[in-house]
Parts: structure tokens; C-alpha cells; sequence
């Protein structure tokens, strides 16, 4: 170990040497705050000062000493010798040569020197000059940090170039001090170096992973490989398409595209969330009408009480008549609204058709505005989205509420034979057998159409144009006028069967009733005097199929029982009625018109013999209170 | 369709004991209100974290389930919320009124 003498000379050559780098060293010092634990030792200056001597041996404690083997040929553990204290730490095969080794020697032979006669010029100058020495130095000092390194492992003694000393011209002292200079140097430069990194950019990442996520991702990547697999087919075609044919390429315009669907979205979450703002607002009715019941309808015979429930009603078609309603067939709770006019002096210039919820009474869930005055409607009983519409102009509209309320999907606009009068009833019927939708339609100009609706336009059949069956008239010169020729009986309802699908009931605005086959068109099966106003609705009984009931103007409702003029039974009333009530198709309601049926029973058997025996069956004029 | 989702909203607010509707954008920023300003962003802040968690509770129970809508009663009103991926509406009732 050097003295600590030659450690301060030392010290003071650095400071000289190297100021430059300590000045950088200080800078990163300076910037770098040292953090000490609250409980370190303060210490003195003179303690501080002191040399803590602390000395090498050669004995390295971490070898284990009494090694033992078990030896099998023995049959008993066996010492085996120590492994040696030797640990190479560093070890560098160089190219440098000591000049006076066997292999200098061969080396100068080889390039044509006589090596006794080089060595003595060498020795000559290397003792006259210092500079010649620094070859031989850079050797030792290569050497002497291998032996340096190999220190404080203690294997000092150990020394793998022995034949070093040949070399020893110069004193031991002096080369020691000279190869720690170099040493120190070497070491500075090192540290210096260590500190000067930046740190590399560093962003904090949190994320949380659960069961849903992971399923979302495998779900993403199910439909990349989808879309992937529908590329590669779309070029397979393009590939195999011949060359020159236009490719349609739709370009979807992505922001404006992906707005629309979130506004799409949003509409019928608003859409909801008004539904539930309705379910708080008008919880009362719906109480009411599941369990209201007026406990005074016990003394009251025969009659009831009815509570009003709903109020629906659309701002802007307030001026508009309710020309007729709808329930829709498949959804119980929605039910379509014709807003028209009925008196022609206040005509209106259009007309509408909503489509109300019972869940959102305040406002239509669908509105459907036409050009002219709606006066009926019909929904299709597959298809509950289709809504048929017949016109005060005569046209009919078809919309299909589920792609758009705003354009009607079909329009009697360029059909030839189309009504040329108001469109009074329209009547989806079961569709055709390829499949097309079909209806009838009867209105005021006296011809019940059969249209069936294709793609892009209607074909219209007409069936039957309705026709006075009065007896020849004589005009005013003596001549027989036959009414069937020039007058026609206007049609203002129509019911078919529900059975049988070629038999159907047109009401007409004379009070008669023609009970008609889709397969004559020259004669009627049966005429029933109805009524003496016009005839607004017909409709079967939904239990006994001959059983029909017919409402008018005349503000009576007739029941009448099929084959037979007479009707059965009258029941007055007093205000102005259009519809007759219908079969509720809730199973709720069932009991109640159970009960309806049996008194309609017990109505017929009191009924039905007296009228047959009394009355002629032709006569069906006399009404019974 | 712009036009028919303001209409609704407009309309909503017209109706029997709404005090207020609200429509919050995917990062929990309050884009359109009824309500004061205090009152919007708190609504918005804390709807939406609460739409994250029931979210997740209905995902981890079954992740092919999701969360569509949400009413919270309490005794002065009844919030409404249609959570989406894109945006959060809430609508804020007083049932009694």
C-alpha cells in the first residue's frame, strides 16, 4: 500500500491537472442536495480529520475450509483440498511483449535484428533519456493495474508474470508513485462520467383490467377479424370482376355519419326518458285505470260510470276533426288518430295521422302529415308498422312509420283508376299468395277497389261500384229511367268477414247495408235496410260470426243476425256515434265481455222468436225501444 | 334529427315537475343545461362517476349485459339517466309536484 504521504502529493497534482473537470463535477454537485438521516453522528472536525487505517490480509474469509466429498469407491465422505484464494477478476491476452522474454527474442530474429546487439543500444538509451522510457512504463503500468485490481482480493504474492523482474532497473518507490498517478487519473475520469446521464423520459400508465373489458376487447377483435375476412372477400370479387365495370364505392362521410347516429341515439333516449317522466306525472291514471270502480254502480241498474282518463292532444292540429282511431295490433298501447274535417264548409288544407302511446299521453309518438284531409286508417295485422291512409281527395297513402314518417312509402298519386271521392274506409286483408300486402278501399264515388300494393306502385282492381237497386223511375216525359244506370249508391263503410274472405258488408250514406261477394260484381247477395242516415260502421261479432252490428247517423246502433232482414235488437243513443265498440283483445278484459255476450244471449232468445213470428222479414223499419 | 332532439328536450322541460335536464359529453363535461352552472357541473361530476361504477356492476355481474337506464328516487326528486358511451342525459323530476 503506498504511504499516505505520496496519497497528498498526489491529491495536490490532480487539483493542477484536472480543474476543468472538477469544476463540472462541482456544478452537478451543487445541483444534486444531499439527504442525511436525522439520526446520523454528528461528528467533530478533529474526528472528521482522523485516519481510519484499515488494513488488507491475505486471508479471504469467504472460502470454506474442510470440504468434504462422498466417495463412492470409499463408501465415506472424503476431504477434499481447498479450492484455491486465487480469483481472476480481469484477465486481457495483450499484444506487448517483454523485450528480454524467449519470445522477443524470436520476434527480432525473425525480423533480421541480433537481439544481443539491440538490447544494448536499447539499455544505452534508455538510461540517458525519460522519454524513451514510456514504452516500457505503459507495459508495467498494464501490468501492474492487472496486480492492482487483483488486490484487494489479497493475491499480491500471487502474481502471474513472474519473470517481471527483469525489468526492476528502476526503484521500487519511484514507479509505484508514477503508476498511481496514472491510476488516480484514470479513476477521476471514470466518476465523472457515471453522473453526467439524464434521465430518459419517464409518463405514468394506470390502467384497471376486469371480466368486461376483456370480453369488450375480445368482442373488438371478433369484429376487426369480421371485417377483415369481408375486405379480403370484397377484393376476391373485385378481382374476378371484369375489368371496366363501374364500381359503386359509397363514401361514408365519417364525422357527419357518426353524429347522426349519436343523434339518432340521443332521440331515443330523450324519447325514454320522457316516457319515464310521464310514467311519475300521470301515475294517478294509470292507478285509476287498473283499479277504479265507482262503488255507487251497485244501485245504479243497467248502468255505470265512466271515468276519463287519457287526454291526448297534438298542438298543432287542434282546428282538425278526429275522423277516426285505430288500435294497433300487435302493440296494445298504441293507437293511431286520423285528423281531418267532416264539414265541408271549413275545409282543411291538410291533414295528419299520430300515433299515440298510452305510456306518453302528452305528445304522438309518430306524426304522419299529409296534403289533404286523412279520413281513415288501417294497420297492417303482420306488418304493424304499416299504415294505411285513405284521403279526403280520394288518394291513398301508405307509410311505413318504421323507415320514415315524413314521405309516405306508396302513393295513389299516378294510379289511373283511383277514388274520386272521399276515401271512407281502407282495410288491410290477409296478403297474397306470393307474399304481396293487399287491401280494399271504398269511398263516396261508390267503387270498392282491391289494390294491391307492389314495389313501386299499386295495381287497383275494382270490385264492385255499388248501384241504386230502386225500381225504373218514369221521367218527366213518361220515359223509365233506370236508376241503376245513373245513380250509385255512395259508399260510406265496409266489413268483411272474418271468416269467410270473399263475403263483405259495404254500408252505404242511404241507410242500406249490401251484403256483397268478391266474385259477382253484377249483383248484390242481400240488401238490408239499415238505417236512415248514413251507415258509419259495421262490425262482426268476434264469437258468433253471424252476428253483426251496424252504427249510423240516425244515432242508432242495430244488431242483426246474418240471413235474415229483420234486425235483432236497436240500441238508442244519444250522442253522434262513428264507431261501434269493438272486442278488446286484452285477456283483462275478457270477463267483462263474457258477460257482454251472455246478455247479448239472453237479449237474442227474447228477441228472436217474437220478431220472426211478428214481422215479416223484409220489414226491417220497425224499431223495438 | 337535430332539431327533433332539441324539440324533446325542450319538450321534457315543459313538463309537470321538471326541474331541470342535463346532457353530458363523453368526458363528463356538461354540454347543455337547464339548471345554474354550479348546480349543472356538480350533476355532471357526479352522475357521471356513478354511471362508471353501476356501469361496471352490471358488466361484471354478465359482460355481455349492459347498463341502459338509471332512476334514482330520493325523497325530494326522482333523477332519470340514459348513460351511452357518448353521452349522459339526466333529467331531474319532483314527482310530488
Amino acid at each position: 500500500m503506498p504511504p499516505t504521504a505520496a496519497i497528498k502529493s498526489k491529491q495536490g497534482k490532480r487539483g493542477t491537472k484536472t480543474t476543468a473537470e472538477t469544476d463540472d463535477l462541482d456544478e452537478w454537485k451543487k445541483s444534486k442536495q444531499l439527504i442525511k438521516p436525522k439520526d446520523q453522528l454528528e461528528l467533530s472536525d478533529a474526528e472528521l480529520k482522523e485516519m481510519v487505517e484499515k488494513q488488507l490480509s491475505t486471508v479471504n474469509p469467504q472460502i470454506p475450509d474442510s470440504l468434504v466429498q462422498f466417495s463412492f469407491s470409499d463408501g465415506e465422505f472424503v476431504p477434499i483440498p481447498p479450492p484455491g484464494s486465487l480469483i481472476l477478476v480481469f484477465h486481457s491476452e495483450g499484444t506487448l511483449l517483454y523485450k528480454d522474454s524467449q519470445e522477443a527474442r524470436k520476434q527480432l530474429i525473425e525480423e533480421g535484428i541480433d537481439p544481443d546487439t539491440y538490447f544494448e543500444q536499447t539499455s544505452e538509451t534508455e538510461f540517458g533519456t525519460e522519454v524513451s522510457e514510456t514504452p516500457d512504463e505503459s507495459v508495467t503500468t498494464a501490468e501492474e493495474e492487472q496486480t492492482e485490481d487483483e488486490k484487494p482480493e489479497g493475491e499480491e504474492g500471487e502474481k502471474p508474470e513472474g519473470e517481471e523482474g527483469a525489468q526492476g532497473e528502476k526503484p521500487a518507490e519511484e514507479k509505484h508513485e508514477e503508476e498511481h498517478d496514472d491510476d488516480e487519473g484514470e479513476a477521476e475520469d471514470v466518476e465523472t462520467q457515471e453522473t453526467q446521464t439524464i434521465p430518459p423520459p419517464m409518463a405514468n400508465f394506470t390502467s384497471n383490467v376486469n371480466q368486461w373489458i376483456i370480453y369488450d376487447g375480445y368482442q373488438q377483435d371478433w369484429e376487426q377479424q369480421q371485417r377483415e375476412k369481408e375486405l379480403e372477400r370484397e377484393r376476391r370479387e373485385k378481382d374476378k370482376a371484369p375489368v371496366g365495370r363501374i364500381q359503386i364505392i359509397k363514401k361514408s362521410t365519417g364525422k357527419q355519419q357518426l353524429s347522426e347516429i349519436v343523434q339518432a341515439k340521443m332521440f331515443s333516449c330523450w324519447r325514454v326518458l320522457e316516457r319515464m317522466v310521464n310514467l311519475n306525472t300521470y301515475d294517478d291514471i294509470a292507478k285509476d285505470f287498473r283499479y277504479w270502480d265507482d262503488p255507487a254502480d251497485e244501485f245504479r241498474e243497467e248502468e255505470g260510470t265512466l271515468l276519463p282518463l287519457w287526454k291526448f292532444s297534438y298542438n298543432k292540429t287542434k282546428k282538425h276533426v278526429v275522423t277516426d282511431l285505430e288500435w294497433n295490433p300487435y302493440y296494445y298501447d298504441l293507437f293511431a288518430v286520423c285528423f281531418g274535417h267532416v264539414d265541408y264548409t271549413k275545409p282543411m288544407s291538410w291533414g295528419a295521422v299520430c300515433l299515440y302511446t298510452l305510456k306518453n299521453p302528452s305528445f304522438p309518438d309518430y306524426i304522419c302529415t299529409t296534403a289533404s284531409s286523412v279520413m281513415c286508417v288501417d294497420i297492417h295485422p303482420k306488418y304493424p308498422y304499416m299504415i294505411l291512409l285513405g284521403l279526403y281527395d280520394g288518394s291513398i297513402e301508405i307509410f311505413n312509420i318504421q323507415e320514415t314518417c315524413k314521405e309516405p312509402a306508396h302513393r295513389s298519386n299516378n294510379v289511373t283508376d283511383k277514388h274520386r271521392g272521399i276515401v271512407w274506409e281502407v282495410k288491410w286483408v290477409s296478403n297474397l299468395p306470393d307474399g304481396e300486402l293487399n287491401f280494399y278501399s271504398v269511398s263516396i264515388d261508390g267503387k270498392v277497389n282491391h289494390w294491391i300494393v307492389m314495389e313501386n306502385t299499386m295495381v287497383v282492381t275494382t270490385i264492385i261500384t255499388l248501384f241504386l237497386d230502386k225500381e225504373p223511375v218514369s221521367g218527366p216525359d213518361g220515359t223509365l229511367l233506370k236508376a241503376k244506370v245513373f245513380f250509385s249508391a255512395c259508399a260510406s263503410c265496409v266489413k268483411f268477414h272474418p271468416k269467410n274472405s270473399t263475403i263483405f258488408l259495404v254500408g252505404t250514406e242511404d241507410g242500406l247495408i249490401y251484403k256483397c261477394s268478391t266474385e259477382y260484381s253484377s249483383a248484390y247477395l242481400l240488401t238490408y235496410k239499415a238505417h236512415q242516415m248514413p251507415v258509419y260502421r259495421i262490425d262482426f261479432n268476434s264469437y258468433n260470426t253471424d252476428i253483426f252490428i251496424s252504427c249510423s247517423g240516425d244515432w242508432r246502433i242495430k244488431i242483426w243476425e246474418d240471413n235474415r232482414l229483420g234486425n235483432v235488437t236497436t240500441l238508442k243513443l244519444s250522442p253522434n256515434l262513428r264507431l261501434p265498440c269493438k272486442a278488446p283483445k286484452k285477456q283483462q278484459h275478457l270477463d267483462q265481455w263474457t258477460l257482454q255476450c251472455m246478455k247479448l244471449d239472453r237479449i237474442l232468445s227474447l228477441v228472436r222468436e217474437p220478431v220472426t213470428l211478428t214481422l215479416p222479414p223484409d220489414t226491417s223499419g220497425i224499431e223495438e225501444s | 334529427m337535430s332539431n327533433e332532439v332539441d324539440e324533446t328536450m325542450k319538450r321534457i322541460q315543459s313538463h309537470k315537475g321538471v326541474v331541470g335536464t342535463i346532457v353530458v359529453n363523453s368526458e363528463g363535461i356538461a354540454i347543455k343545461s337547464t339548471l345554474d352552472n354550479t348546480t349543472t357541473v356538480q350533476y355532471a361530476g357526479l352522475i357521471s362517476s356513478l354511471m362508471d361504477k353501476a356501469r361496471s356492476v352490471v358488466r361484471d355481474l354478465d359482460p355481455s349485459n349492459d347498463l341502459t337506464f338509471l332512476r334514482i328516487r330520493s325523497k325530494k326528486h326522482e333523477i332519470m339517466v340514459a348513460p351511452d358511451k357518448e353521452f349522459i342525459l339526466i333529467v331531474v323530476q319532483n314527482p310530488t309536484d
